[in-house]
């Protein structure tokens, strides 16, 4: 088993696993992992070369498309320890081409389409549990801090949605924010953010909702498991209905 | 009338409808309006009884003239009253809507001066959102029975979904419980929206620009344990309505006992597992090739109880297993207990690549808990079984010992 290390960012892990394709090492005999600086360190270190990154990219556009998307979601998981999964993931989609995310018994691909889907879903739900508040400038603003960083298709899902209206989108785990003008989408950090003051009107709209959000359960069905299975706590923090619980 | 007690009265008199569907729809906003739809729906949230909210749920008015038995709203019952106007749904809609609460509105209604005169004022709520607020995101109306072709119509252009309630599941129910309520009327609001629906399709196949009529289809709903029917009429009814009618889902909705008279059952609880049941034999119609006569005998028309409809159909056909995983078509794979949709497709992809083991039956999400009893991987049976129905019956339901049992969860499927 031959040890490679990588620097850590997503375009070294890219990097790396072209050096190692190219090589023509036998991927499910390579192991790669994150140099960590350490004295007794084992493993080749490959250095990140951006452009080695894209070209891989670009060849795995042409072989396999869908497996360029899993990619992307895979992503957006920040998932650690899987550099060798996604190795043997990409080398699987070279010579498979998209039917690869069909090999769900190989370990690897398992591990690779499997963290990729739980940001798919994330990504979903937030569509629906994301709440805007009017601000007092009368533009909106929306908080929330997902497991997986699906900051950028989700403002381009609510970019098509609320396009005649000014809004922000704060993600606070990551301090990462995205911006809608009306015509154009904006992505950045924030570094400090205190929250705005809200419109005059919006407590009230805040209080008709929740109003809703209570008398439309059936009494005589109450069923907190299968609402909290489907609706985990993690997200309540800043669902107007579930605030004061 | 204050704007909260309103939504208090209305939504919670519209909350035993079951739809919440907000799929089947692709709508692009258009540039200046706010919303669009998403064609496999969204839910934006969960209420206190486990059910998705998708759609602001809400009758127009609950001031009705019927005396249907088993609903809230009956004429003789005591409760408050209460309608909005239509600019105080728009609004709501429009002021939701904009804070990503819901995926749009789903407006019902009671009936009090005629059917059509609730019909057009409900048809110009939806009017309004679209033409004066420029509203692209999801409509669901429903059709009040005896409405004119003309308002259906109308409805149908206007929203994405529209659905008629055939209420009970026998005209002979509908004339005890609902006695101003018509079959006929029920019926042919129906059969007039599958044919503008297809008339639709074929003109958008001529023309890009033809409108969409009810793009997500009609659904329609009925309520469950108030009526004697079994469960093999119910789901002839069903599959009847599917096929012929061509409907796009059919909900059951657990009878809750909201009113007392001696023409209803009296029940401790709403028959929550019976309803669970019927909608799992109600994917096994739409998705699994199942006839409802396969399901169902009139020697045996009730689902049963301890076993999910499709082990209930495996166990009375021993001959059909065990089915190689190796092999098997997708057809054969989706008869196995414990193998849905999704896995039945994942193996046929997986095994392209090489033989699924047991273990790869696990990668692909199979449960195995359930399979394990009916397949045999590349000739191998997954472990020792007994596969004598009685034996086979007490281990599915107690268990091998080797795992806990799962408590009954009731689960009321959202989306499709």
């Amino acid at each position: 088993m031959n040890q490679y290390l990588y620097d850590g960012t997503p375009e070294g892990l890219v990097s790396a696993i072209a050096s190692i394709l190219d090589s023509g090492e036998n991927p499910e005999e390579a192991h790669l992992a994150v140099r960590q600086d350490m004295l007794f360190e084992e493993g080749l270190f490959l250095r990140t070369d951006s452009a080695f990154a894209e070209a891989l990219f670009e060849r795995l556009r042409q072989r396999a498309p869908d497996a360029v998307q899993t990619l992307w979601y895979f992503m957006m998981a920040e998932a650690d320890g899987l550099e060798t999964s996604l190795l043997r993931y990409i080398a699987l989609a070279f010579e498979h081409g998209d039917r690869v995310n069909g090999y769900l018994t190989h370990t690897s691909v398992k591990a690779i389409v499997g963290t990729a889907r739980k940001a798919g879903r994330e990504l979903h739900r937030m569509k629906g549990l994301m709440r805007f508040e009017q601000l007092r400038d009368g533009a909106w603003l929306a908080r929330m801090e997902p497991d997986c960083n699906v900051m950028h298709p989700l403002a381009r899902h609510f970019s098509r949605r609320l396009r005649a209206q000014e809004w922000f989108i704060f993600d606070a785990r990551r301090r990462s924010a995205a911006h809608w003008d009306g015509h154009d989408l904006s992505f950045g950090t924030l570094e400090q953010f205190s929250r705005p003051e809200l419109s005059l009107e919006e407590r009230a709209v805040q209080q008709l909702w929740q109003t809703f959000f209570k008398t439309i359960a059936i009494p005589e069905r109450k069923n907190p498991r299968l609402q909290q299975s489907n609706m985990p706590a993690k997200y309540w923090k800043y669902l107007t209905e579930k605030q004061g619980e | 009338m204050e704007l909260q007690e309103k939504i208090t009265i209305l939504s919670g008199a519209a909350r035993y409808d079951a739809s919440c569907a907000s799929s089947g729809s692709n709508r692009e906003g258009s540039a200046g309006g706010t919303g669009n739809t998403s064609q496999g729906g969204i839910c934006h949230s969960w209420a206190d009884d486990g059910r998705c909210i998708s759609l602001l749920k809400i009758l127009l008015s609950n001031d009705c003239r019927y005396d249907c038995a088993y609903c809230v709203n009956r004429s003789s019952s005591p409760v408050p009253r209460a309608s909005f106007t239509a600019r105080e749904v728009v609004d709501l809609t429009m002021e939701f809507y904009r804070r990503n609460y819901i995926e749009g509105l789903f407006l019902s209604s009671a009936v009090n001066v005629s059917p059509d005169h609730t019909m057009e004022a409900m048809v110009r709520v939806a009017e309004i959102l679209r033409n004066e607020e420029r509203f692209g995101g999801y409509i669901h109306l429903k059709i009040i029975p005896g409405s004119s072709p003309e308002l259906v119509r109308r409805a149908g252009l206007a929203a994405d979904r529209i659905s008629v309630n055939i209420e009970l599941p026998s005209s002979e129910s509908l004339q005890r419980l609902a006695p101003q309520k018509k079959k006929e009327a029920i019926l042919a609001p129906m059969k007039l929206i599958g044919a503008e629906a297809g008339a639709s399709l074929v003109e958008r196949r001529k023309s890009r620009k033809a409108p969409r009529f009810a793009p997500a289809g009609q659904s329609t709903q009925m309520i469950i344990g108030a009526s004697p029917e079994t469960d093999l009429q119910i789901l002839r009814l069903s599959q009847g309505l599917y096929s012929r009618m061509n409907l796009k889902r059919v909900y059951y909705s657990a009878f809750v006992p909201v009113n007392s008279d001696n023409r209803l059952p009296v029940l401790s609880a709403p028959p929550l597992l019976r309803e669970h049941r019927l909608y799992q034999a109600d994917w096994l119609l739409r998705f699994y090739g199942f006839s409802a006569e396969e399901i169902l005998s009139d020697d045996a028309p009730n689902l049963d109880e301890s076993f999910d409809p499709k082990t209930a159909w495996a166990l009375r056909h021993p001959e059909f297993f065990p089915v190689e995983v190796n092999r098997a078509s997708y057809a054969t794979l989706l008869r196995v207990p414990g193998i849905g949709v999704t896995s039945a497709r994942r193996i046929i992809a997986a095994r392209r690549f090489a033989p699924v083991t047991p273990e790869g039956m696990k990668k692909i999400g199979v449960v195995m808990k359930r399979a394990k009893y009916f397949i045999t991987c590349s000739g191998r049976p997954f472990e020792r079984v007994d596969h004598q129905p009685a034996r086979l019956r007490q281990r599915l339901l107690l268990g091998d010992g080797s795992e806990a049992k799962l408590p009954r969860q009731l689960v009321l499927p959202g989306m499709g």
